[in-house]
Protein backbone atom coordinates (compact mmCIF):
# COMPACT_ATOMS: atom_id res chain seq x y z
CA UNK A 1 0.00 0.00 0.00
CA UNK A 2 0.95 3.63 -0.25
CA UNK A 3 1.38 6.17 2.13
CA UNK A 4 -1.98 7.70 1.16
CA UNK A 5 -3.70 4.58 1.34
CA UNK A 6 -2.27 4.13 4.64
CA UNK A 7 -3.96 7.33 5.65
CA UNK A 8 -7.20 6.69 4.20
CA UNK A 9 -6.75 3.19 5.91
CA UNK A 10 -6.22 4.44 9.42
CA UNK A 11 -8.89 7.66 9.05
CA UNK A 12 -11.92 4.96 8.07
CA UNK A 13 -10.98 2.76 10.79
CA UNK A 14 -11.38 5.94 13.20
CA UNK A 15 -14.89 6.76 11.54
CA UNK A 16 -16.82 4.31 14.12
CA UNK A 17 -14.90 5.36 17.66
CA UNK A 18 -15.18 8.75 15.99
CA UNK A 19 -19.44 8.72 15.75
CA UNK A 20 -19.40 7.22 19.48
CA UNK A 21 -17.35 10.35 20.90
CA UNK A 22 -19.43 12.26 18.84
CA UNK A 23 -22.86 10.79 20.42
CA UNK A 24 -21.34 11.31 23.98
CA UNK A 25 -20.27 14.93 23.00
CA UNK A 26 -23.86 15.39 21.74
CA UNK A 27 -25.06 14.48 24.78
CA UNK A 28 -22.90 16.61 26.61
CA UNK A 29 -23.89 19.44 24.81
CA UNK A 30 -27.67 18.78 25.45
CA UNK A 31 -27.74 18.81 28.85
CA UNK A 32 -25.18 22.30 28.90
CA UNK A 33 -28.12 23.58 26.45
CA UNK A 34 -30.88 22.70 28.59
CA UNK A 35 -29.14 23.86 31.94
CA UNK A 36 -25.87 25.41 31.88
CA UNK A 37 -24.66 21.96 33.22
CA UNK A 38 -21.56 19.78 32.29
CA UNK A 39 -23.12 16.14 33.43
CA UNK A 40 -19.92 14.32 34.02
CA UNK A 41 -22.12 11.15 35.08
CA UNK A 42 -23.04 10.84 30.98
CA UNK A 43 -20.63 8.10 30.70
CA UNK A 44 -21.71 6.49 33.97
CA UNK A 45 -24.87 6.26 32.48
CA UNK A 46 -23.85 4.86 29.17
CA UNK A 47 -21.91 2.15 30.94
CA UNK A 48 -25.21 1.27 33.37
CA UNK A 49 -27.81 1.23 30.72
CA UNK A 50 -25.31 -0.56 28.24
CA UNK A 51 -24.94 -3.42 31.18
CA UNK A 52 -28.45 -3.09 31.49
CA UNK A 53 -28.45 -3.72 27.75
CA UNK A 54 -26.84 -7.10 27.16
CA UNK A 55 -29.14 -7.93 30.66
CA UNK A 56 -31.95 -7.49 28.60
CA UNK A 57 -30.99 -8.45 25.32
CA UNK A 58 -32.44 -11.77 25.01
CA UNK A 59 -35.95 -10.50 26.39
CA UNK A 60 -36.16 -7.45 24.39
CA UNK A 61 -33.60 -4.82 22.22
CA UNK A 62 -35.25 -1.77 23.20
CA UNK A 63 -35.45 -1.48 27.53
CA UNK A 64 -32.13 -0.28 27.75
CA UNK A 65 -33.47 2.90 25.29
CA UNK A 66 -36.00 3.32 28.58
CA UNK A 67 -33.43 3.03 30.79
CA UNK A 68 -31.56 5.99 29.23
CA UNK A 69 -34.03 8.39 29.98
CA UNK A 70 -34.64 7.04 33.18
CA UNK A 71 -31.12 7.46 34.40
CA UNK A 72 -30.74 10.66 32.76
CA UNK A 73 -34.12 11.82 34.89
CA UNK A 74 -32.76 10.49 38.14
CA UNK A 75 -29.10 12.37 37.26
CA UNK A 76 -31.24 15.70 37.05
CA UNK A 77 -32.89 14.66 40.24
CA UNK A 78 -29.99 13.81 42.09
CA UNK A 79 -28.07 16.44 41.10
CA UNK A 80 -29.53 19.86 39.45
CA UNK A 81 -32.77 20.08 40.98
CA UNK A 82 -31.59 20.19 44.89
CA UNK A 83 -28.69 22.16 44.16
CA UNK A 84 -29.19 24.79 41.40
CA UNK A 85 -30.37 27.08 43.49
CA UNK A 86 -27.10 27.47 44.52
CA UNK A 87 -24.69 27.63 41.33
CA UNK A 88 -24.21 25.38 38.38
CA UNK A 89 -20.47 24.13 39.29
CA UNK A 90 -22.18 22.54 42.09
CA UNK A 91 -24.04 20.41 40.03
CA UNK A 92 -20.90 19.75 38.06
CA UNK A 93 -18.89 18.43 40.77
CA UNK A 94 -22.26 16.22 41.69
CA UNK A 95 -21.75 14.73 38.47
CA UNK A 96 -18.81 13.59 39.24
CA UNK A 97 -20.30 12.01 42.47
CA UNK A 98 -23.16 10.30 40.28
CA UNK A 99 -20.74 8.82 38.14
CA UNK A 100 -18.65 6.97 40.66
CA UNK A 101 -21.81 5.68 42.26
CA UNK A 102 -22.81 4.42 39.04
CA UNK A 103 -19.23 2.83 38.59
CA UNK A 104 -19.16 1.78 42.22
CA UNK A 105 -22.75 0.07 41.57
CA UNK A 106 -22.44 -1.53 38.55
CA UNK A 107 -19.11 -3.53 39.64
CA UNK A 108 -21.25 -4.58 42.99
CA UNK A 109 -23.90 -5.83 40.48
CA UNK A 110 -22.08 -7.42 37.41
CA UNK A 111 -18.13 -7.21 38.36
CA UNK A 112 -15.36 -5.28 37.36
CA UNK A 113 -14.27 -7.87 34.67
CA UNK A 114 -14.17 -6.67 30.66
CA UNK A 115 -17.57 -8.56 29.22
CA UNK A 116 -18.13 -9.14 25.28
CA UNK A 117 -21.02 -7.17 23.81
CA UNK A 118 -22.81 -9.28 21.00
CA UNK A 119 -22.87 -8.03 17.75
CA UNK A 120 -25.61 -6.59 15.80
CA UNK A 121 -24.05 -6.09 12.58
CA UNK A 122 -20.90 -7.26 11.06
CA UNK A 123 -18.09 -5.76 12.43
CA UNK A 124 -14.98 -6.87 9.82
CA UNK A 125 -13.92 -5.15 6.82
CA UNK A 126 -16.08 -4.93 4.06
CA UNK A 127 -14.95 -6.93 0.83
CA UNK A 128 -15.09 -6.26 -2.35
CA UNK A 129 -13.76 -8.51 -4.69
CA UNK A 130 -10.14 -9.27 -3.38
CA UNK A 131 -9.74 -5.98 -1.35
CA UNK A 132 -11.13 -5.59 1.98
CA UNK A 133 -11.49 -2.11 3.29
CA UNK A 134 -10.34 -0.80 7.30
CA UNK A 135 -14.61 -0.19 7.24
CA UNK A 136 -17.36 -2.08 8.44
CA UNK A 137 -20.96 -2.33 8.34
CA UNK A 138 -21.09 -1.60 11.67
CA UNK A 139 -19.27 1.48 11.34
CA UNK A 140 -21.20 2.71 8.94
CA UNK A 141 -24.60 1.70 10.85
CA UNK A 142 -22.79 3.60 13.79
CA UNK A 143 -22.22 6.63 11.44
CA UNK A 144 -25.42 6.56 10.37
CA UNK A 145 -27.53 6.79 14.20
CA UNK A 146 -25.37 9.51 14.72
CA UNK A 147 -26.12 11.47 11.98
CA UNK A 148 -30.02 10.56 11.94
CA UNK A 149 -29.61 11.44 15.92
CA UNK A 150 -27.86 15.11 14.97
CA UNK A 151 -30.12 15.65 12.40
CA UNK A 152 -33.43 14.80 14.60
CA UNK A 153 -32.22 16.52 17.87
CA UNK A 154 -31.24 20.17 15.48
CA UNK A 155 -34.89 19.73 14.17
CA UNK A 156 -36.85 19.35 17.61
CA UNK A 157 -34.59 22.03 19.33
CA UNK A 158 -35.08 24.55 15.95
CA UNK A 159 -38.81 23.66 15.10
CA UNK A 160 -40.45 22.43 17.74
CA UNK A 161 -42.35 24.85 20.81
CA UNK A 162 -40.70 21.91 24.05
CA UNK A 163 -37.32 22.73 21.58
CA UNK A 164 -37.30 26.42 22.31
CA UNK A 165 -38.44 26.43 26.01
CA UNK A 166 -35.60 24.01 26.53
CA UNK A 167 -33.18 26.53 24.92
CA UNK A 168 -34.78 29.41 26.54
CA UNK A 169 -34.62 27.89 29.73
CA UNK A 170 -30.77 27.42 29.72
CA UNK A 171 -30.58 31.46 29.50
CA UNK A 172 -33.17 32.74 31.47
CA UNK A 173 -35.38 30.25 33.51
CA UNK A 174 -37.24 33.23 34.66
CA UNK A 175 -38.16 34.89 31.78
CA UNK A 176 -39.51 31.41 30.52
CA UNK A 177 -41.65 30.69 33.69
CA UNK A 178 -43.13 34.19 32.87
CA UNK A 179 -44.41 32.52 29.62
CA UNK A 180 -46.21 30.15 31.17
CA UNK A 181 -43.61 27.33 31.07
CA UNK A 182 -42.76 24.74 33.51
CA UNK A 183 -39.35 24.83 33.66
CA UNK A 184 -38.60 22.43 36.06
CA UNK A 185 -40.40 19.97 33.02
CA UNK A 186 -38.08 21.14 29.98
CA UNK A 187 -34.92 20.64 32.33
CA UNK A 188 -36.00 17.33 32.84
CA UNK A 189 -37.03 16.39 29.53
CA UNK A 190 -33.22 17.66 28.59
CA UNK A 191 -31.63 15.84 30.95
CA UNK A 192 -33.47 12.60 30.11
CA UNK A 193 -32.93 13.45 26.16
CA UNK A 194 -29.33 13.53 26.72
CA UNK A 195 -29.66 10.07 28.61
CA UNK A 196 -31.00 8.54 26.01
CA UNK A 197 -28.17 9.35 23.27
CA UNK A 198 -25.48 9.10 26.27
CA UNK A 199 -27.37 5.57 26.00
CA UNK A 200 -27.43 4.62 22.49
CA UNK A 201 -23.58 5.81 22.15
CA UNK A 202 -22.76 3.06 25.19
CA UNK A 203 -24.52 0.66 23.19
CA UNK A 204 -23.02 1.13 20.32
CA UNK A 205 -19.33 1.27 21.27
CA UNK A 206 -19.98 -1.81 24.00
CA UNK A 207 -19.80 -4.57 20.75
CA UNK A 208 -16.50 -3.22 19.17
CA UNK A 209 -14.81 -2.33 22.45
CA UNK A 210 -16.43 -4.45 25.55
CA UNK A 211 -17.77 -3.51 28.30
CA UNK A 212 -16.44 -2.87 32.28
CA UNK A 213 -17.59 -0.16 34.79
CA UNK A 214 -14.81 1.91 33.46
CA UNK A 215 -14.42 1.21 30.07
CA UNK A 216 -15.75 4.13 28.82
CA UNK A 217 -13.72 7.00 31.00
CA UNK A 218 -11.55 7.58 28.23
CA UNK A 219 -14.67 8.27 26.15
CA UNK A 220 -15.34 11.13 28.53
CA UNK A 221 -12.14 12.52 28.09
CA UNK A 222 -12.13 12.44 24.15
CA UNK A 223 -16.18 13.16 24.03
CA UNK A 224 -15.56 16.64 26.40
CA UNK A 225 -12.69 17.67 24.64
CA UNK A 226 -14.37 17.61 21.44
CA UNK A 227 -17.65 19.39 23.30
CA UNK A 228 -15.70 22.10 24.38
CA UNK A 229 -13.81 22.44 20.86
CA UNK A 230 -16.98 22.73 19.55
CA UNK A 231 -17.85 25.31 21.79
CA UNK A 232 -20.24 23.49 24.40
CA UNK A 233 -23.25 25.00 22.65
CA UNK A 234 -23.44 23.47 19.33
CA UNK A 235 -24.80 20.12 18.06
CA UNK A 236 -23.10 19.95 14.55
CA UNK A 237 -19.84 21.34 16.46
CA UNK A 238 -19.82 18.61 18.95
CA UNK A 239 -20.77 16.07 15.82
CA UNK A 240 -17.90 17.12 13.60
CA UNK A 241 -14.99 17.59 16.51
CA UNK A 242 -16.20 13.97 17.87
CA UNK A 243 -15.69 12.20 14.28
CA UNK A 244 -12.35 14.40 14.11
CA UNK A 245 -11.10 13.36 17.50
CA UNK A 246 -11.97 9.69 16.68
CA UNK A 247 -10.05 10.01 13.33
CA UNK A 248 -6.93 11.91 15.06
CA UNK A 249 -6.73 8.85 17.39
CA UNK A 250 -6.74 6.43 15.03
CA UNK A 251 -4.43 8.10 12.94
CA UNK A 252 -2.20 8.57 15.95
CA UNK A 253 -2.45 5.13 17.19
CA UNK A 254 -1.88 3.75 13.43
CA UNK A 255 1.40 5.83 12.84
CA UNK A 256 2.50 5.50 17.01
CA UNK A 257 0.89 3.83 19.17
CA UNK A 258 -2.44 3.25 21.36
CA UNK A 259 -0.95 5.08 23.88
CA UNK A 260 -0.18 8.11 22.72
CA UNK A 261 -4.47 8.53 21.39
CA UNK A 262 -5.07 10.53 24.69
CA UNK A 263 -2.00 12.72 24.64
CA UNK A 264 -3.11 14.08 20.88
CA UNK A 265 -6.48 14.72 22.41
CA UNK A 266 -5.05 16.92 25.01
CA UNK A 267 -2.92 18.11 22.94
CA UNK A 268 -5.94 19.48 21.04
CA UNK A 269 -8.03 20.80 23.76
CA UNK A 270 -4.61 22.62 25.09
CA UNK A 271 -3.99 23.98 21.35
CA UNK A 272 -7.93 24.86 21.20
CA UNK A 273 -7.42 26.90 24.94
CA UNK A 274 -4.84 28.71 23.85
CA UNK A 275 -6.40 29.85 20.12
CA UNK A 276 -9.89 30.04 20.41
CA UNK A 277 -11.05 29.77 23.95
CA UNK A 278 -14.83 30.23 23.05
CA UNK A 279 -14.88 26.78 20.75
CA UNK A 280 -15.07 27.09 16.89
CA UNK A 281 -18.89 27.42 16.87
CA UNK A 282 -19.39 29.20 19.83
CA UNK A 283 -21.36 32.75 19.90
CA UNK A 284 -19.91 35.18 21.94
CA UNK A 285 -20.95 34.83 25.06
CA UNK A 286 -22.31 31.39 24.74
CA UNK A 287 -20.66 29.89 27.42
CA UNK A 288 -21.42 32.57 30.37
CA UNK A 289 -23.17 30.54 32.69
CA UNK B 1 -60.30 42.37 36.94
CA UNK B 2 -57.10 42.47 39.05
CA UNK B 3 -57.89 42.86 43.29
CA UNK B 4 -55.24 43.15 45.25
CA UNK B 5 -56.39 43.10 48.95
CA UNK B 6 -54.45 43.62 52.16
CA UNK B 7 -51.06 42.23 50.12
CA UNK B 8 -48.12 41.96 52.52
CA UNK B 9 -44.62 40.26 51.83
CA UNK B 10 -41.45 40.27 53.84
CA UNK B 11 -38.24 39.04 53.17
CA UNK B 12 -36.68 38.13 56.45
CA UNK B 13 -37.03 40.90 58.93
CA UNK B 14 -37.84 43.61 55.92
CA UNK B 15 -41.38 44.29 55.23
CA UNK B 16 -40.86 45.71 51.52
CA UNK B 17 -45.22 45.70 51.16
CA UNK B 18 -47.37 46.54 53.84
CA UNK B 19 -51.12 45.80 53.70
CA UNK B 20 -51.47 46.67 49.67
CA UNK B 21 -54.69 47.28 48.46
CA UNK B 22 -55.77 47.95 44.68
CA UNK B 23 -57.99 47.59 41.91
CA UNK B 24 -57.09 46.90 38.55
CA UNK B 25 -60.07 47.01 35.92
CA UNK B 26 -60.36 45.89 32.62
CA UNK B 27 -59.52 48.08 30.15
CA UNK B 28 -57.68 50.98 32.37
CA UNK B 29 -54.06 51.66 33.20
CA UNK B 30 -53.30 51.70 36.96
CA UNK B 31 -50.13 53.38 37.88
CA UNK B 32 -47.87 51.86 40.79
CA UNK B 33 -45.48 54.73 41.46
CA UNK B 34 -43.00 55.71 44.40
CA UNK B 35 -39.53 56.45 45.07
CA UNK B 36 -36.33 53.43 44.76
CA UNK B 37 -37.23 50.80 47.39
CA UNK B 38 -41.01 51.67 47.93
CA UNK B 39 -41.74 48.39 47.46
CA UNK B 40 -43.01 48.44 43.69
CA UNK B 41 -41.17 45.60 42.18
CA UNK B 42 -41.99 43.61 45.11
CA UNK B 43 -45.57 44.13 44.94
CA UNK B 44 -45.95 43.00 41.31
CA UNK B 45 -43.52 39.87 42.07
CA UNK B 46 -45.77 38.71 44.14
CA UNK B 47 -48.88 39.32 42.01
CA UNK B 48 -47.30 37.82 39.85
CA UNK B 49 -46.18 34.47 41.88
CA UNK B 50 -42.55 34.60 41.65
CA UNK B 51 -42.29 35.23 45.34
CA UNK B 52 -45.48 34.40 48.17
CA UNK B 53 -46.86 36.98 50.35
CA UNK B 54 -46.75 36.26 53.78
CA UNK B 55 -50.48 37.70 54.02
CA UNK B 56 -53.23 38.93 51.84
CA UNK B 57 -55.07 37.94 48.73
CA UNK B 58 -54.95 38.59 45.05
CA UNK B 59 -58.23 37.15 42.80
CA UNK B 60 -58.56 37.42 39.34
CA UNK B 61 -62.02 37.56 37.92
CA UNK B 62 -62.82 36.81 40.99
CA UNK B 63 -60.83 33.56 41.48
CA UNK B 64 -58.54 33.35 44.81
CA UNK B 65 -54.68 33.02 42.97
CA UNK B 66 -52.66 34.19 45.72
CA UNK B 67 -49.43 32.31 45.35
CA UNK B 68 -49.97 30.68 42.48
CA UNK B 69 -47.23 29.96 40.39
CA UNK B 70 -46.29 32.19 37.57
CA UNK B 71 -47.00 29.33 35.02
CA UNK B 72 -50.24 28.80 36.08
CA UNK B 73 -50.97 32.54 36.37
CA UNK B 74 -49.91 33.22 32.49
CA UNK B 75 -52.40 30.29 31.51
CA UNK B 76 -55.10 32.08 33.79
CA UNK B 77 -54.88 35.41 32.26
CA UNK B 78 -51.90 37.09 34.33
CA UNK B 79 -48.68 37.84 32.80
CA UNK B 80 -45.76 40.33 34.60
CA UNK B 81 -43.14 41.71 31.70
CA UNK B 82 -39.89 42.30 34.51
CA UNK B 83 -37.74 45.05 35.37
CA UNK B 84 -34.52 45.23 32.86
CA UNK B 85 -36.25 44.56 29.07
CA UNK B 86 -36.64 40.78 29.84
CA UNK B 87 -35.80 39.15 26.77
CA UNK B 88 -33.81 36.78 26.14
CA UNK B 89 -30.56 38.04 24.30
CA UNK B 90 -29.33 34.34 22.95
CA UNK B 91 -32.44 33.96 20.95
CA UNK B 92 -34.06 35.64 17.64
CA UNK B 93 -36.41 38.18 17.94
CA UNK B 94 -38.72 35.50 16.13
CA UNK B 95 -38.07 32.75 19.13
CA UNK B 96 -38.63 35.19 21.96
CA UNK B 97 -42.37 35.89 20.78
CA UNK B 98 -42.58 32.19 20.06
CA UNK B 99 -42.15 31.58 23.86
CA UNK B 100 -44.49 34.04 24.83
CA UNK B 101 -47.13 31.85 22.74
CA UNK B 102 -46.51 28.41 23.38
CA UNK B 103 -49.11 28.16 26.05
CA UNK B 104 -51.59 29.01 23.27
CA UNK B 105 -52.47 26.73 20.24
CA UNK B 106 -50.35 27.06 17.28
CA UNK B 107 -53.14 28.28 14.50
CA UNK B 108 -53.76 31.02 17.59
CA UNK B 109 -50.36 31.54 17.71
CA UNK B 110 -49.70 32.89 14.07
CA UNK B 111 -52.42 35.53 14.88
CA UNK B 112 -51.33 36.75 17.25
CA UNK B 113 -47.94 36.78 16.22
CA UNK B 114 -49.25 38.76 13.37
CA UNK B 115 -51.55 41.35 15.86
CA UNK B 116 -48.37 42.21 17.67
CA UNK B 117 -45.69 42.78 14.86
CA UNK B 118 -48.86 44.82 13.42
CA UNK B 119 -48.56 46.30 17.10
CA UNK B 120 -44.45 46.91 16.86
CA UNK B 121 -43.71 47.24 13.23
CA UNK B 122 -40.05 47.40 13.93
CA UNK B 123 -39.99 44.00 15.38
CA UNK B 124 -41.72 43.09 12.08
CA UNK B 125 -38.36 44.49 10.67
CA UNK B 126 -35.79 42.25 12.93
CA UNK B 127 -37.81 39.30 13.28
CA UNK B 128 -34.30 37.17 12.59
CA UNK B 129 -31.92 39.34 14.54
CA UNK B 130 -30.79 38.21 18.21
CA UNK B 131 -32.07 40.23 20.94
CA UNK B 132 -28.87 41.37 21.70
CA UNK B 133 -28.77 43.31 18.50
CA UNK B 134 -31.83 45.07 19.51
CA UNK B 135 -31.92 49.05 21.00
CA UNK B 136 -32.84 49.22 24.36
CA UNK B 137 -36.55 50.62 22.79
CA UNK B 138 -36.89 47.70 20.65
CA UNK B 139 -35.94 45.54 23.72
CA UNK B 140 -38.85 47.01 25.61
CA UNK B 141 -41.38 46.43 23.03
CA UNK B 142 -40.60 42.32 22.35
CA UNK B 143 -40.80 42.13 26.21
CA UNK B 144 -44.09 43.48 26.24
CA UNK B 145 -44.71 41.94 22.22
CA UNK B 146 -43.61 38.24 24.04
CA UNK B 147 -45.91 38.82 27.42
CA UNK B 148 -49.02 39.83 24.81
CA UNK B 149 -48.25 36.46 22.88
CA UNK B 150 -50.17 35.29 25.34
CA UNK B 151 -53.19 36.90 25.20
CA UNK B 152 -53.14 38.37 28.98
CA UNK B 153 -56.19 39.79 30.57
CA UNK B 154 -53.85 41.52 32.98
CA UNK B 155 -50.55 42.64 32.13
CA UNK B 156 -48.00 43.79 35.33
CA UNK B 157 -45.40 46.45 33.85
CA UNK B 158 -42.48 46.88 35.94
CA UNK B 159 -40.72 49.99 35.16
CA UNK B 160 -40.70 49.91 31.35
CA UNK B 161 -38.79 53.05 31.05
CA UNK B 162 -35.72 52.61 32.89
CA UNK B 163 -32.96 53.32 30.71
CA UNK B 164 -34.86 54.55 27.75
CA UNK B 165 -34.85 57.69 26.28
CA UNK B 166 -38.56 59.94 27.24
CA UNK B 167 -39.63 59.70 23.91
CA UNK B 168 -39.72 56.29 23.50
CA UNK B 169 -40.41 55.98 26.70
CA UNK B 170 -44.22 58.11 26.10
CA UNK B 171 -44.25 56.52 22.88
CA UNK B 172 -44.30 52.49 24.94
CA UNK B 173 -46.52 53.60 27.30
CA UNK B 174 -48.95 55.52 25.12
CA UNK B 175 -49.44 52.38 22.92
CA UNK B 176 -50.08 50.41 26.04
CA UNK B 177 -52.81 52.07 26.98
CA UNK B 178 -54.37 52.60 23.88
CA UNK B 179 -53.65 48.37 23.98
CA UNK B 180 -55.65 48.34 27.13
CA UNK B 181 -59.17 50.63 26.25
CA UNK B 182 -59.33 48.33 22.47
CA UNK B 183 -58.98 44.96 24.08
CA UNK B 184 -59.96 45.26 27.85
CA UNK B 185 -56.95 44.45 28.97
CA UNK B 186 -56.41 45.54 32.67
CA UNK B 187 -52.70 46.97 33.19
CA UNK B 188 -50.89 47.95 36.17
CA UNK B 189 -47.76 49.84 35.53
CA UNK B 190 -45.59 50.18 38.17
CA UNK B 191 -42.92 53.23 37.60
CA UNK B 192 -40.58 55.64 38.83
CA UNK B 193 -40.89 58.32 36.78
CA UNK B 194 -44.11 59.26 37.72
CA UNK B 195 -44.84 62.17 35.53
CA UNK B 196 -45.17 59.70 32.78
CA UNK B 197 -47.00 57.10 34.60
CA UNK B 198 -49.49 59.32 35.61
CA UNK B 199 -49.93 60.90 31.94
CA UNK B 200 -51.17 57.82 30.37
CA UNK B 201 -52.80 56.13 33.82
CA UNK B 202 -56.36 56.02 34.32
CA UNK B 203 -56.08 55.48 38.32
CA UNK B 204 -52.71 55.41 40.48
CA UNK B 205 -51.57 54.53 43.45
CA UNK B 206 -48.39 56.35 45.47
CA UNK B 207 -46.53 53.80 47.56
CA UNK B 208 -43.85 54.46 50.39
CA UNK B 209 -42.08 52.43 52.17
CA UNK B 210 -44.00 49.90 51.30
CA UNK B 211 -47.12 51.28 52.69
CA UNK B 212 -50.39 52.94 49.72
CA UNK B 213 -50.14 56.47 51.37
CA UNK B 214 -52.48 58.46 48.41
CA UNK B 215 -54.49 56.63 45.94
CA UNK B 216 -57.10 58.00 42.92
CA UNK B 217 -57.95 59.19 39.78
CA UNK B 218 -54.13 60.04 37.98
CA UNK B 219 -54.99 63.23 36.73
CA UNK B 220 -55.89 64.00 40.33
CA UNK B 221 -52.40 62.60 41.60
CA UNK B 222 -50.49 64.50 39.11
CA UNK B 223 -52.24 67.77 40.03
CA UNK B 224 -51.03 67.28 43.72
CA UNK B 225 -48.63 69.61 44.71
CA UNK B 226 -47.79 68.84 47.87
CA UNK B 227 -47.73 64.58 47.41
CA UNK B 228 -45.40 65.39 44.22
CA UNK B 229 -42.72 67.57 46.55
CA UNK B 230 -43.13 64.96 49.53
CA UNK B 231 -43.27 61.31 47.43
CA UNK B 232 -42.24 62.08 43.80
CA UNK B 233 -40.19 64.09 43.21
CA UNK B 234 -40.90 66.38 40.57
Amino acid sequence: MNPLEVLVGYLLGGVANGAVIALIALALVLTWRSSRVINFAQVGQAMFTSFIALSVQQATGLWWLAAGAVLGLVVYLLTLRPIRRSDSSGAIIATFGILIALQAGAAMIWGGDLVAFPQPFPASGIETGDRVWPISIYDLVVLGVAAALVLGLSLFLTRTGIGLAMRASAFQPEVVRLSGIDVRKTLALGWALAGIVGSLAGVLIAPISSLSPNSFDLLLILAFTAAVIGGLDSLVGAVMFGLGTGLLLSVVTGYSSAEDAPLAALILLALNLLLKPGGVFARPGARDV
Amino acid sequence: MLEIDDLSLSYGPVEAVRGVSLRVPAGQVTAVIGANGAGKSSLLRCVAGLVAPSSGRVTLDGADVTAHAPEALVRRGLVLVPEGRSTIPELTVRDNLDLGGLTRPRAERRETSAEVLDLFPRLAERLHVHASALSGGERQQLAIGRALMSRPRVLLLDEPSLGLAPLIVTQILELVARLARETDLAVLLVEQNAATALRVADDGAVLHLGSVVAAGPAAELAEDEGLRHAYLGY
